[in-house]
């Protein structure tokens, strides 16, 4: 999975493409690590649009980068939910967990 | 070999090459060993194993060709260059050295730096592959303790299953592990009020670590469902235990349901997992209860919802949990079998006791002998209407007089604590650790259910029964039940109960009152006596009661009731 990081105002994205997954730790931990310590960072949104498959461990990640960001008064959104990663984050009713937009 | 230091076996007849190659090695910090013939040296080869060999041609004896033959014949686990050293100087030579087993080809006279940097050269590919050997050492010592870990968490896994539960004659299932233990778990109980509870769990991840994120839900599950506690408290006492052991990135997808053949309902709590399925016989899938909850282990117990779904059900059928292993099961072009295309399986079976044959068969095909990304488990549940049922609860034998002894308990519930408390089964909790109780534990968990609720439902919260009667009314009920019971700001409910001997015979009197209006138990007892109706929803309670119990009492206005029953 590659992922693109970028701070706009207090607002960080990171776009994700490919299949996010337990493969994807490494990665995604070191793209949100450098946001968690910027101080003028509000909110941190996981753009899902180039991401066509997400399991169960990349679901944990979210819940951990969620942990660390709400310890740092951040919060995270997810955006560009689709097809199996809507119905992956729809099941596990993420919608009660996190701020979804469009 | 210590360090950088080789073992260097040297094989020459000529004291002169010998003593170059000696004083070579041991400058450069080596330990020599020297023979002067062939047959010396596989001899010292086999008992010095050594790490690198110097092999001249000419010996009197066994040449140097065929030791290095004999050498290469021996089993060996590690690589040992041996390097010719020989005034043989034609290509011919040179080509049968190597082809005897020699790495490599000096010819003499060499020159000492020539050799030395051999030597180095040779010291460092040895380096080299002395950490290859350690790494794989490693990998082995690992790889053994991995599969020692499985082990033990499949014996664990095992142990804290129940197989006993799955083995009920109303359940079946399957659980295909995507390594060599699954960490998908499948429970099934009995409640003491013959209530049937299962379990779909679904650890995130799969192997060992899920298995360990799955395990302290058993113990929870188990025991919690013997007491005859909701599903709602069992789901909240489950997330409260995980969400206390489990990290931030940790959560188990769960299905949890309660199949009550008594009355004709079926109770859903699904949090993660994909839909739980009411298959009717005539083939039509007339129920499906989509995830409405995060997974286990996320939300704190101030945010978590138990709240369930429940259906009554009108004609026979099944229930059918499943994990998203089997939604996601993919074929060869890498296509899945989707949630509609496991339902088209079970519905294609020609015969209802053939769904779930069907099912497993359509899934070995889809995956085409190839292991599941993901660890794939399914559960159907038979949920048969058996109207005319007698309670299935074996009469311990009678306590004869001599054998007990008087026991009291009186207890009183206000407003505040009925709003939370799961009375029944901590009232039953308590009378069974009495020895004289405890094999009853069934019956009186029924009793004592309807007569509280009764005195709840109908005495403090004012719900007439008949409402279960209407298409849909048995909802609508436990909606009313529910907003009423949140809303309950006055009245209370008394229990007690008193173990003594009454005419040679142990006998246990349960008294409970509300502080309710009462109701009309004449008109009740009249209805009972005279109607045939038992395909109604209600009433059945307390005809119930007076099957189990000697005696069925209405002292006072209706609001208080009296049961004897016999130990």
């Amino acid at each position: 999975m590659q992922i693109a990081s970028a701070v706009a105002d207090n607002r960080a994205t990171l776009s994700l493409n490919g299949r996010f997954d337990f493969h994807s730790h490494r990665d995604f931990r070191a793209a949100y690590e450098s946001l968690l310590e910027q101080a003028g960072v509000r909110e941190i949104e996981v753009n899902f649009r180039g991401v066509d498959y997400l399991d169960s461990s990349a679901l944990g990640m979210l819940l951990l980068l969620r942990e660390k960001a709400e310890s740092t008064g951040k919060n995270v959104a997810l955006s560009g939910c689709h097809g199996t990663v809507k119905q992956v984050l729809d099941i596990a009713n993420f919608g009660k967990l996190f701020s979804v937009k469009g | 070999m210590d360090g950088a230091s080789l073992k260097i076996l040297i094989a020459d007849d000529t004291p002169t090459n010998l003593k170059q190659l000696e004083i070579v090695s041991r400058r450069a910090g080596h330990q020599p060993i020297l023979a002067a013939d062939g047959e010396t040296a596989v001899a010292l080869y086999q008992s010095e194993s050594p790490d690198l060999v110097f092999m001249d041609i000419m010996m009197p004896g066994m040449d140097g060709i065929e030791a290095v033959q004999r050498i290469r014949a021996l089993p060996t686990e590690k690589w040992t260059p041996i390097v010719f050293y020989s005034a043989l100087d034609s290509m011919q030579d040179i080509l049968r050295g190597l082809q005897a087993g020699g790495d490599d080809y000096l010819v003499k006279p060499a020159s000492t730096q020539l050799l030395q940097a051999k030597l180095n050269a040779y010291a460092r590919l040895l380096t080299l592959q002395q950490k290859e050997l350690g790494y794989i050492e490693e990998l082995k010592s690992w790889r053994q303790e991995a599969e020692e870990q499985a082990r033990l968490g499949a014996h664990v896994m095992a142990r804290l299953t129940d197989a006993e539960g799955l083995c009920d004659p109303m359940v079946e299932s399957f659980n295909l592990p995507a390594e060599t233990f699954s960490g998908d778990l499948l429970c099934a109980a009995r409640g003491p009020g013959e209530v049937l509870n299962v379990m779909l769990a679904d650890a995130a991840g799969h192997g060992l670590s899920a298995a360990l994120s799955a395990m302290p839900l058993t113990q929870a599950f188990y025991s919690m469902t013997a007491k005859g506690f909701p599903l709602t408290s069992i789901a909240e006492e489950l997330n409260r235990k995980l969400k206390a052991i489990l990290p931030a990135d940790r959560f188990v997808a769960a299905t949890l349901a309660s199949v009550d053949v008594r009355n004709q309902t079926v109770e859903v709590w699904n949090g993660g997992n994909p839909d739980a399925a009411f298959l009717t016989v005539d083939g039509k899938v007339s129920m499906q209860w989509a995830s409405s909850h995060p997974p286990l282990g996320i939300l704190p117990p101030a945010l978590f919802s138990g709240v369930s779904e429940t259906v009554v059900f009108h004609e026979p059928g099944q229930l059918v949990l499943c994990s998203d292993g089997l939604v996601e099961a993919e074929n060869p072009d890498g296509r899945w079998l989707g949630l509609a295309g496991s339902l088209d399986l079970l519905l294609g079976a020609a015969d209802p006791t053939l769904r779930f044959a069907a099912l497993r068969a359509g899934l070995e095909r889809h995956l085409s002998g190839r292991p599941g990304r993901d660890d794939i488990s399914c559960m159907l549940v038979q949920v048969p209407i058996e109207r005319r049922r007698a309670v299935r609860i074996a009469a311990p034998a009678p306590v004869h007089r001599g054998h007990v002894e008087e026991w009291r308990l009186g207890l009183t519930f206000s407003a505040s604590e009925l709003r939370y408390i799961d009375v029944v089964p901590a009232v039953v909790g308590i009378m069974t650790q009495v020895q004289a109780l405890k094999p009853h534990q069934g019956s009186l968990f029924l009793v004592i259910s309807e007569l509280f609720n009764n005195a709840l439902d109908h005495g403090l919260l004012g719900l007439d029964s008949s409402t279960k009667n209407l298409i849909g009314g048995w909802e609508i009920y436990m909606q009313h039940r529910a907003e009423r019971l949140a809303g309950l700001d006055n009245g209370s409910i008394n229990l007690s109960f008193l173990v003594h001997e009454e005419e040679d015979r142990a006998v246990l009197d349960i008294d409970v009152a509300d502080s309710g209006p009462g109701f009309d138990h004449e008109a009740w007892r009249q209805r009972l006596e005279s109607a045939a109706d038992e395909n109604r929803t209600h009433g059945r309670g307390l005809a119930l009661v007076r099957g189990l119990c000697a005696d069925l009492k209405f002292p006072g206005a209706g609001n208080r009731v009296w049961a004897r029953y016999l130990l």
